[in-house]
């Protein structure tokens, strides 16, 4: 296997790599970034390459996949480069989310060599409300509200683009959309959240959240590249608790206040500190909740979630537990 | 106290005919769907004194509630706040030591407070994906297909079956797990709404004004029927035909309605 790796500096790009490095039947990767040299200096050259690139100059694309992708023989594609600021927006961002997406599935499907796409999505995709189930399967509708923000439009728009060549060729494509991968620099707006010493969350809800770590989102991209298995895959993580739960566990302070005022505390927030978690964005999630259900991709790809991101507080034994009480 | 044990099901000690309740740890004590068993716990704890004394509610027939796997429990529903299904969620747990999981219109989850409370003692809201998820897993489901119609029937209506939705007989002949008919009796005149407000808050469908400050101290009575075995009577196939599934459903409307009245004569009887 010869694996194109987009995004490859990031922190989840960097996994990536480095899990295809250590699978003996990955022949070679070539990872893609912006930054002018960032190769990894555990990476062994004899099968590793670094190019830097900017995905949203079409020709840049176009030479990479015919130039050297040729030369490689590249068959595998994971394409994981999207903005992850919140707080871009306008056309670059577009042409970096969307359209660069968008040409590497149509050029990957007429390329000689490559035979598999792997495309990164996310939980933001889904519209998460009232109406919809706790558990979000990968029928749930999309998010496809026009007011929503260019962060998530952009990825249901590159998520539609991609899955609208499933089936359409010899190329075998995998969407997976995971669970938020909690993370510095993976683009977490929970991250983000959790990087005040005090959390607000809105009064009267604590909904139940699905946590993906970096190690088990770099697995089930790599099984899903060793496989043929085509469609939409849900990407869960290890970790379900309540965003109480979570804020506890990092050591903030969690004070409910009455839903109306986050919205602009966290503008003001924005404002005067800069960070880039928006409640807008987050407000549903931060009232319903919605767990991954990663049924499909444990029995198409084989992948189920492994790696806690606190292994020492979490039941190492999942599953059914009694619990004895006494009434009085 | 509460001590979790991993552990297969077995009986508590000193407990008559009891088993301990099982649930589905996601790792941190919770369920995918927010059951917290200490919190469930402390909630049966405050609402037994309402069970035992206020109430004082007997329950007949708890025998026919299965003790393991998946099945649903379809109830009337009556009365301004669903004091049926809180006194029947705590006489299941108390009396067969499993966590039912009462199914909650969708408007709940956007009730500030009942939401969290709600889901942390095992309320789902009514989606096809979160019922299908808790009878794959074997959990003990309360439908009450009468929805919203059931708390909203004017007084004089009460113990009259009102809009008798299909989808608990779908459910039932889909996922092939039994269906136990309950009538509640007293929960339907226990708290009279006088008015009905026709704006809805958080997506409720009115604002019930009580007549009373208080619910009445009206006594309460469970009697759980015996199963009606629809799926072994329907193959999964008949799921997706309509006729089939009305058909199973007016059997559930039936077994429901006598069972209201017999529990209704047995209250009359000296």
């Amino acid at each position: 296997m010869k694996v194109l790796v987009t995004g490859a500096t990031t922190p989840l790009g960097v996994e990536i790599v480095q899990q295809l490095l250590a699978n003996p039947s990955v022949g070679h990767v070539l990872a893609v970034g912006l930054e002018p040299d960032a190769v990894p200096a555990t990476c062994q050259r004899s099968r590793f390459t670094y190019q830097a690139i900017d995905l949203t100059r079409s020709r840049a694309v176009h030479d990479l996949l015919f130039g050297v992708g040729r030369e490689l023989g590249i068959d595998t594609v994971i394409h994981g480069a999207l903005h992850r600021s919140v707080r871009a927006s306008g056309r670059d961002v577009h042409a970096l989310n969307v359209e660069a997406t968008r040409q590497l599935v149509l050029e990957s499907a007429r390329h000689p060599t490559i035979r598999r796409f792997i495309h990164r999505s996310a939980a933001e995709v889904y519209a998460v409300q009232s109406s919809e189930p706790n558990l979000l399967d990968e029928d749930v509708p999309l998010e496809l509200d026009p007011a929503a923000p260019q962060w998530v439009r952009d990825r249901v728009e590159a998520d539609v683009t991609v899955c609208a060549q499933i089936g359409r060729g010899p190329l075998s494509i995998a969407v997976l959309r995971s669970a938020e991968v909690l993370a510095e620099g993976a683009g977490s707006q929970l991250w983000d959240y959790l990087q005040s010493r005090v959390c607000f969350r809105p009064l009267g809800f604590d909904p139940m959240i699905n946590l993906l770590s970096v190690e088990d989102y770099a697995r089930a991209v790599t099984f899903a590249a060793g496989l043929r298995a085509s469609g939409v895959f849900n990407i869960a993580g290890a970790d379900t608790l309540p965003l109480s739960a979570i804020t506890r566990r990092f050591g903030r302070r969690g004070i409910a206040i009455p839903g109306p005022l986050l919205a602009p505390v966290y503008q003001l927030r924005r404002w005067t500190i800069g960070r880039e978690f928006r409640y807008d964005l987050n407000r549903r999630r931060f009232h319903f909740g919605g767990v991954m259900d990663g049924t499909r991709a444990a029995r198409e790809l084989g992948y189920r979630p492994a790696c806690s991101l606190w292994p020492d507080v979490r039941s190492p034994t999942l599953g059914t537990r009694v619990i004895s009480f006494q009434l009085n | 106290m509460l001590v979790p044990h991993v552990d297969t099901p077995r009986a508590r000690p000193g407990a008559d005919d009891h088993r301990d309740p099982i649930f589905h740890d996601e790792g941190y004590g919770y369920d995918l769907f927010g059951l917290h068993p200490p919190t469930a716990v402390r909630a049966l704890r405050a609402v037994m004194p309402w069970y035992r004394r206020y109430f004082g509610v007997e329950s007949r027939g708890v025998e026919n509630v299965p003790s393991d796997g998946g099945a649903i429990l379809v109830a009337n529903h009556g009365g301004m706040l669903p004091i049926d299904a809180a006194m029947l969620w705590a006489d299941v747990l108390h009396r067969t030591a499993r966590f039912l999981r009462p199914i909650a219109d969708r408007f709940i989850p956007k009730v500030p407070f009942a939401s969290a409370t709600l889901a942390r003692a095992g309320v789902v809201s009514g989606t096809h994906a979160n019922v299908k998820h808790l009878l794959d897993r074997g959990e003990l489901l309360a439908i009450f297909p009468e929805g919203v119609s059931g708390p909203a029937k004017p007084f004089r209506d009460r113990y009259k079956l009102q809009q008798w939705r299909v989808g608990h007989a779908e459910l039932a002949i889909r996922y092939q797990v039994p269906i136990v008919p309950v009538a509640i009796i007293g929960a339907e005149e226990s708290w009279p709404v006088l008015l009905r407000l026709p704006f809805g808050l958080f997506g409720a469908p009115y604002i019930p004004i009580p007549m009373t400050p208080f619910p009445l101290p009206v006594r309460l009575s469970i009697h759980y029927g015996r199963p009606t075995e629809l799926h072994h009577r329907y193959t999964v196939s008949a799921a997706d035909d309509p006729r089939q599934v009305a058909a199973a459903a007016a059997e559930t409307h039936e077994a429901v309605a006598s069972l209201i009245e017999r529990g209704l004569a047995e209250r009359r009887r000296p």
